[in-house]
């Protein structure tokens, strides 16, 4: 049945509304399924190292961290400072190493090479190497997600 | 009552209520063609006879092994090493499973080859590539769960490939990893995946792929279908099934002298800080996968090569689930055309399998 002036039949109007409960109560239920398999991400803002540990590296050596669950390297540069990098390769996600006689850095799953400053030379990677941002505050060496304050 | 007489009586009570009787009639009177090419129709029994082999030894090692990122690597080092007989069960199942996917390809190419696919048997293809997934699927998953350096690796690099399909694919990453990074949960998951999530759904699409082969018969390649002159039939039960435990033994024989004599090792522990060690690379079935994903440039104009190199093979995977549907004039020429397709990707995967090994 339909009124003189309605878009929709009777019937219509009840199977859609009907519908819609249903899709409402399919979402309601699979919202908490989607939401579990998917956990926190686990990569931190910041990370605090006794600096005392890395003051006295040699010029163009690398010394390993944590951040978060992925490596992270911090280097020391011809000038003295320091730079941070996080040691994942940014083609397939393999953690890359530094040769300090080749001044580079290199992934193995792939063949990848950077060079001392994290930028690709050679092989599959498309971007450099990701950096943190590193500063000194009194005896602490406080390593920083880019963009946080 | 006589023996016999309770024996029958047995049987036709429980027929009474299941209507068993009627899947005895369909197997005895159940022929399989013979002509030319039959040699093919023992690939599908023999991949199920692996599969057994791998449930059965599946349910062993679990019973020792332990997916948790602590003890992992030493729990399977334990059933090496400790457990009566252990290094040949974790042996059978690793080789098994490469036995079974090697199968797996040489049906799937057989029905390829001689368009087995053809209408009315669509379906019971597609559900063959659904099982093809999740054989790969099962190989992936399992290949990780000794936490060595190598299966670390590469399974860094398997769960980082969906990331380059723009979209869904940086969630198909953290689905597979349980997060941003392949970690202690990614093992746990991937456990999961290997013993519960991937057989329930490999049993189900199994059962209406067997189904689909019972209810059309075996089909006929079209060199011998085209021939006016009636195919010789040999009864399924018992003359074909005898043949078929013929070639399951001679199977189970070489598997068992091969993961004798060629047990799979186990490397140190994997450490999630170390660096990548070098020579990784995924099992053989993967191999191509992997090369091609290697020899794809990092831009291509001004597309990342990856997400190129992740887009074809996605084209190619669904162009194989269409396959049925694209080759729908299987005697003209674009049929032998798709025939050819079939032989080059026969000599591209070997190709770049063997490229990769060198």
């Amino acid at each position: 049945m339909k009124l003189k002036h309605s878009l929709f039949t009777r019937r219509q109007f009840l199977n859609g509304l009907l519908g819609g409960w249903l899709g409402a109560l399919a979402a309601s239920l699979l919202y908490p399924v989607f939401r579990f398999i998917f956990p926190p991400a686990r990569e931190p803002d910041q990370v605090i190292l006794p600096f005392a540990d890395f003051e006295a590296m040699e010029p163009n050596t690398v010394k390993n961290f944590a951040w978060g669950s992925k490596p992270g390297l911090i280097k020391r540069n011809d000038n003295g400072s320091f730079t941070a990098f996080v040691a994942v390769c940014t083609h397939l996600d393999c953690n890359v190493t530094y040769l300090p006689e080749q001044r580079k850095f290199f992934c193995a799953c792939h063949d990848g090479w950077y060079d001392e400053d994290g930028i690709q030379i050679a092989g599959p990677p498309p971007r450099p190497l990701r950096r943190l941002n590193l500063s000194v505050e009194g005896a602490d060496l406080v390593i920083k997600r880019e963009g946080i304050e | 009552m006589s023996e016999e007489g309770k024996k029958r009586g047995f049987i036709s009570w429980l027929d009474e209520r299941s209507g068993l009787s009627a899947v005895f009639r369909f197997m005895r009177e159940k022929t399989v063609p013979q002509h030319r090419h039959s040699i093919w129709y023992y690939t599908g029994s023999a991949i199920l006879l692996f599969f057994a082999i791998q449930v059965i030894t599946g349910f062993m090692l679990v019973f020792y092994y332990n997916p948790t990122l602590e003890e992992a690597n030493s729990s399977v080092a334990r059933i090496m090493t400790e457990i009566p007989l252990g290094w040949i069960i974790r042996s059978v199942h690793s080789w098994s499973a490469s036995f079974m996917i090697a199968v797996v390809f040489i049906h799937m190419l057989s029905i390829w080859i001689t368009k087995a696919y053809r209408k009315p048997r669509e379906l019971t293809w597609m559900s063959g590539v659904f099982l093809l997934g999740i054989s790969l699927a099962f190989g992936f998953t399992g290949y990780l769960l000794p936490w060595d350096d190598l299966s670390l690796s590469a399974t860094k690099v398997g769960t980082d490939i969906p990331r380059s399909i723009p979209g869904v694919g940086v969630w198909v990453t953290r689905l597979l990893r349980g997060g941003d990074d392949v970690t202690g949960d990614t093992l746990t998951r991937f456990f999961g995946f290997h013993v519960s999530i991937l057989p329930l759904f490999l049993l189900a699409v199994l059962a209406v792929h067997v189904y689909l082969i019972q209810k059309q018969g075996m089909s006929l390649p079209l060199a011998v279908e085209r021939k006016a002159e009636k195919v010789k039939e040999l009864p399924f039960w018992p003359n074909f099934l005898y043949r078929e435990m013929v070639v399951w033994l001679i199977l189970v024989g070489l598997l068992f002298s091969v993961a004798v004599f060629f047990p799979p090792s186990l490397e140190k522990a994997a450490d999630l800080m170390a660096p990548a060690p070098e020579g990784i690379r995924p099992e053989w079935y993967f191999l191509f996968l992997f090369q091609t994903l290697k020899i794809f440039p990092a831009k291509i104009l001004f597309i990342n090569g990856d997400t190129l190199a992740v887009l074809l093979i996605l084209l190619g995977v669904a162009a194989l689930f269409c396959l049925p549907l694209i080759d729908n004039k299987p005697e003209e020429r674009k049929g032998k055309v798709i025939t050819v397709i079939a032989y080059l990707f026969i000599v591209y995967a070997v190709a770049m399998t063997v490229w990769s090994l060198l």
